[in-house]
């Protein structure tokens, strides 16, 4: 009879050796959901939000932005101090003498020199090379180390010599980088940059989690040269605890695949009065409906992006919760307050923890501008006038209002306005949505259908089906389907939807193997070009092939100018051009985030459009751990309430909207029964 | 038995080489280009093209080889042999490098997770997943042996019919569905445990009921139909004759016949419970092996498609010897 038992005594021991061996950590002060698993922790390699977030709760860069400020000031961090030349550029850094690494070293201008030289060269296939290319020298230096190796790797030596010879190319290529690239330490704490070209946003980009150090004695145990090319091989392994050496506010002390990180304060870190929470785990929630579960059951204190469907509905009872308090929500709306102190002043409700912030990003549609399609038909979309008429009757607030239901901005611009201090952005073209009445609804139906006559397809019928590419998931399908049904319609052109599985799509979209086509961009720094260089003609992104000749000249021009303003108005034109008259892209609205997280009980989050969060300013509010003080954006003036810089809030943008009009009315007959 | 062990451990590559080839075949097939963000900023062509030559992806036959060697151990064992693997540990220490981290089956890096090689992924996932099932195998075979004995005891009766309606829906009712119900019940509606929490084995109990469930309904249907075939046999008539308590004639006389092809079930159950299964672990956030079985062929991250299924593979063939041998030694009948 035992035999039988055998199996379940088997079963029984293998969880009992879990229960022993896995032994459950106390929760951190603080959890919350990063928006998808970290994908690398190596600095120089990264370009995932999520990766640069938890970047910034390990590593500190030179400088930080203060994200408590309206135009996001640059406000020293490693480096307690630099000075511009006048012509701008040359800075000089000195790091602070306190800024340690997690292991109690100092940190040194050669650590940033190292970093630096890690993304430039093209072994280390940096997302983010393009960026570093500011500094005098950096392109050069990569075009030759990319001929060296190119030669090399069509070099007949073998084994040992093979070796030999490729470990000399390295040792004069770390030479040619010292004498030639514009960035050496002077001494330990000073570090020098020269730049290409005066560079107002050079701060910002450094306040970016790419520019931060790695810890050289670290990474170079891990890299290799190569025999077989020649390449800097990095191995993997120094990214995870218990190797990782960061000089952050936080250490990682724990990352298990899948299933969560840990981040303890760094007990070296020069400012560690100013953290408010010892402790910090992410678990790794990928379903969208367990995290608000997660949330709800008090699980995590934040979720970072909350993607359920019914997001929707939670935004419309908050909106609800608004209209139940309206007075009292005016009147802290009056006095300027960011739109999480606003909640937090209003009476306790769970309706009030959901909140949507627009982002730095847009969504569009892209035209393929080469003048034939794949097949070798010609491409209609070659042809400006084209895609002007076929911009302008896409109706953008149906897609915001009925789809997307969470309050985005319509976009009539790439990037979103307001998200750069200074910076204007031009007007955009009018599309069908913004017609005010039927007679303007027709006008601009017809301004669009001549267009067509002009560039030579006097009946619909002339050109061929339009193919909608898109990738599945993330109700991309619902949006096509808008534009699909607007373009029969206002066009009557014939429509055809295209799905595809997203890496397919990704090749389609590089191979400009479609004809329309959705995309995104999320800004990564605070200046134009962080959007607008995606359209020159050499950009790795522009899958457009747009070639703006005068798009181009006016970038060129702007890179050089060294007069702030002039600078922006011709960045402005650049943009016009594009959003007006050439329209590689239409864009179709501005990127909303959603947070879930209580305002009673958590600060230090800020509204900001560019929507960066910094993990290791967060307080936990009451646990008796920090100053347990809010921290809020100063207040605006009156004056400038309607300032597009508005932190206070889409959700003042929805309360004025037709739908809360109803809602409203809806509150009245309930009143009267 | 030992003539079937060595049988079976001749047969297991060849399984597992057969397996092989079909799924990097299939894998290979897959459309786009692993080496590419699905978002966002783009590597350079010719980093791609270096990338690609680095690890053998330009060439089906190369990467075929290749990764058959270093996956089967055979390439540590053939550098071990030649003194590479000494040259390199000294290489390193000379250099003042980490000492090269080599394993003895390598299923390569992780295309996607660029920090994380697939050894690493198995060797953290794979425990929760056995545990996971481990738990799942021990409810399934509880409930859906106490259900069926109820149903063969009295058959056709109130009883027997619940135990059925309940096993119909074990086995037709979705995992998705029965997870999200589990979830809302317990932690959000009566605040006991916790949703997306996988801090220790106490998380594990509500995803473990969900992925129990088809299991144990058929475990129900096979030991149901074992008793009433048991029950109606000629030693059980004599043993009752005797005066045998009727619990002792059940279980210790019926039963043990009856367990027997519930024994032969649990090997590829238990080998299936244990490597995962993806909508379980999405729905209660359980950081186990199945999800890579899908988003490696989401991400065309071959490395780990190719790894996950051989560990699979492997887990399946001695699962199955595992219970051939308990077979043996429950009921020396069979030989």
């Amino acid at each position: 009879m035992l035999k039988i038992f055998a199996p379940v005594i088997l079963l029984v021991l293998v969880v009992a050796a879990t229960l022993v061996t896995d032994r459950p950590m106390p929760r951190a002060d603080f959890s919350f959901v990063n928006r998808g698993d970290v994908n690398t922790l190596d600095l120089q390699k990264m370009s995932w939000m999520q990766d640069l977030r938890v970047a910034r709760i390990l590593f500190e860069g030179l400088v930080a932005n203060d994200v408590f400020t309206h135009d996001y000031a640059i406000i020293p961090a490693t480096a307690e101090s630099w000075e511009r030349s006048d012509d701008g550029l040359e800075y000089t850094f000195t790091i602070r003498e306190d800024a340690l690494w997690s292991n109690g070293e100092r940190v040194k201008a050669g650590d940033f020199v190292y970093s630096w030289r890690r993304a430039i060269l093209p072994d280390t296939a940096a997302d983010y090379t393009k960026l570093f290319q500011l500094i005098e020298g950096a392109t050069p230096f990569a075009d030759w180390r990319q001929e060296q190796l190119d030669e090399f790797a069509s070099s007949p030596l073998q084994g040992n010599e093979r070796r030999a010879e490729a470990e000399r190319l390295w040792d004069e290529a770390q030479a040619k980088f010292d004498e030639t690239v514009g960035v050496s330490a002077l001494d330990d704490r000073t570090l020098w940059v020269r730049l290409k070209r005066p560079t107002p946003y050079f701060l910002d980009l450094l306040a970016f989690a790419v520019f931060y150090p790695v810890y050289p004695p670290l990474v170079r145990q891990y890299e290799s040269v190569d025999a077989q090319t020649g390449l800097i091989q990095a191995k993997t392994g120094w990214t995870k605890p218990p190797d990782l050496v960061s000089n952050g506010p936080f250490m990682l002390t724990s990352w298990r695949f899948k299933r969560d990180m840990r981040f303890e304060q760094n007990p070296h870190y020069w400012n560690r009065e100013s953290l408010n929470i010892e402790t910090i785990s992410t678990p790794s929630i990928n379903d969208p409906n367990a995290a608000v579960l997660a949330y709800t059951s008090g699980v995590v204190d934040w979720v970072s992006d909350v993607t359920p469907a019914y997001r929707a509905d939670m935004l419309a009872d908050k909106m609800r919760f608004y209209e139940e308090h309206r007075e009292q929500y005016e009147s802290l709306r009056a006095q300027g307050l960011d739109m999480f102190e606003i909640d937090r002043r209003l009476p306790d409700d769970p309706r009030k923890d959901i909140h949507a912030i627009p982002a730095f990003g847009t969504y569009w549609y892209n035209f393929n501008c080469l003048p034939t399609l794949p097949d070798g038909r010609p491409n209609p979309f070659a042809d400006a006038r084209i895609r002007r008429a076929f911009a302008m009757t896409i109706d953008k607030q149906s897609i915001v209002d009925d789809v997307l239901r969470l309050g985005n901005p319509v976009a009539r611009t790439l990037i979103p306005q307001g998200s750069i201090p200074g910076y204007e952005s031009p007007g955009g073209l009018r599309c069908i949505s913004d017609a005010m009445s039927e007679d303007e609804k027709q006008e601009i139906m017809a301004e669009a259908r001549e267009l067509l006559v002009e560039a030579g397809y006097p009946t619909p019928g002339d050109l061929p089906t339009i193919e909608i590419l898109f990738n599945k998931d993330s109700g991309h399908d619902l949006i096509a389907q808008v534009v699909q049904k607007n373009w029969q319609e206002y066009l009557g052109v014939s429509v055809r939807l295209s799905q595809k599985e997203i890496k397919v799509f990704r090749d389609d979209l590089k191979e400009q193997r479609y004809m329309v086509s959705r995309a995104g961009w999320y800004g990564d720094y605070g200046d134009p070009t962080t959007f607008l260089d995606i359209n020159r003609y050499d950009d790795g992104n522009n899958d457009r092939k747009y070639n703006g000749e005068r798009y181009e000249e006016l970038l060129d021009e702007a890179a050089v100018e060294l007069d702030a303003e002039r600078r922006f108005e011709l960045l402005t034109e650049a943009e016009r051009i594009i959003m007006d008259e050439d329209l590689p892209m239409v864009p179709l609205f501005h990127y909303m985030t959603v947070y879930l997280f209580d305002p009673d009980r958590l600060s230090g989050l800020n509204p900001h459009p560019r929507t960066e969060q910094n993990v290791y300013l967060f307080d936990v509010l009451g646990d008796g751990k920090g100053t347990d003080v809010v921290r809020t954006m100063p207040p605006l003036p009156p004056a400038t309430a309607e300032a597009p810089t508005d932190t206070r809030g889409i959700e003042a943008g929805i309360l004025d909207r037709d739908e809360l009009l109803a809602l409203r009315g809806d509150a009245a007959d309930k009143g009267e029964e | 038995m030992l003539g079937l062990i060595v049988r079976r451990l001749v047969q297991l590559p060849v399984i597992v080489l057969v397996i092989y080839t079909l799924t990097l075949a299939l894998a290979w097939a897959i459309p786009g280009n692993p080496l590419e963000n699905p978002e966002g900023r783009q590597p350079k062509p010719e980093v791609i093209e270096a990338m690609k030559r680095q690890y053998n992806l330009d060439s089906f036959p190369n990467f075929y080889w290749s990764y058959l060697a270093s996956a089967t151990g055979v390439k540590y064992a053939s550098d071990a042999m030649s003194g590479e693997l000494a040259a390199e540990r000294e290489r390193a220490a000379a250099e003042g490098q980490a000492p090269p981290r080599r394993y003895i089956f390598d299923f390569g890096p992780s295309l996607q997770y660029e920090d994380w090689t697939v050894n690493e992924i198995v060797r953290d996932s794979l425990p929760v997943s056995i545990t996971l099932g481990a738990i799942a195998i021990l409810i399934a075979l509880g409930v859906g042996t106490i259900a069926g004995i109820v149903g063969a005891v009295k058959p056709n009766s109130m009883a027997d019919l619940a135990t059925l309606v309940v096993a119909l829906i074990g086995i037709s009712l979705p995992s998705f569905v029965i997870g999200t119900v589990l979830l809302l019940i317990f932690p959000v509606w009566l605040g006991i445990g916790e949703v997306g929490s996988s801090a220790g084995p106490q998380d594990m109990l509500l995803p473990a009921i969900t992925l129990s469930l088809p299991f144990a309904a058929y475990i129900a249907r096979l030991t149901r139909m074992g008793m009433i075939d048991a029950l109606s046999t000629d030693y059980v008539r004599t043993a009752r004759a005797k005066g045998v308590s009727e619990r002792v004639v059940l279980i210790r006389h019926a039963l043990k016949n009856a367990f027997l092809p519930v024994l032969s079930y649990l090997g590829p159950a238990a080998a299936l419970a244990m490597t995962g299964s993806f909508i379980v672990e999405r729905v209660f956030n359980v950081p186990g092996m199945g999800q890579h079985f899908v988003n490696g062929v989401q991400n065309k991250d071959l490395f780990l498609i190719i790894g996950v299924v051989l560990v699979f593979a492997t887990m399946l063939v001695i699962f199955n010897l595992a219970v051939d041998v308990l077979y043996r030694w429950v009921d020396p009948r069979i030989t």
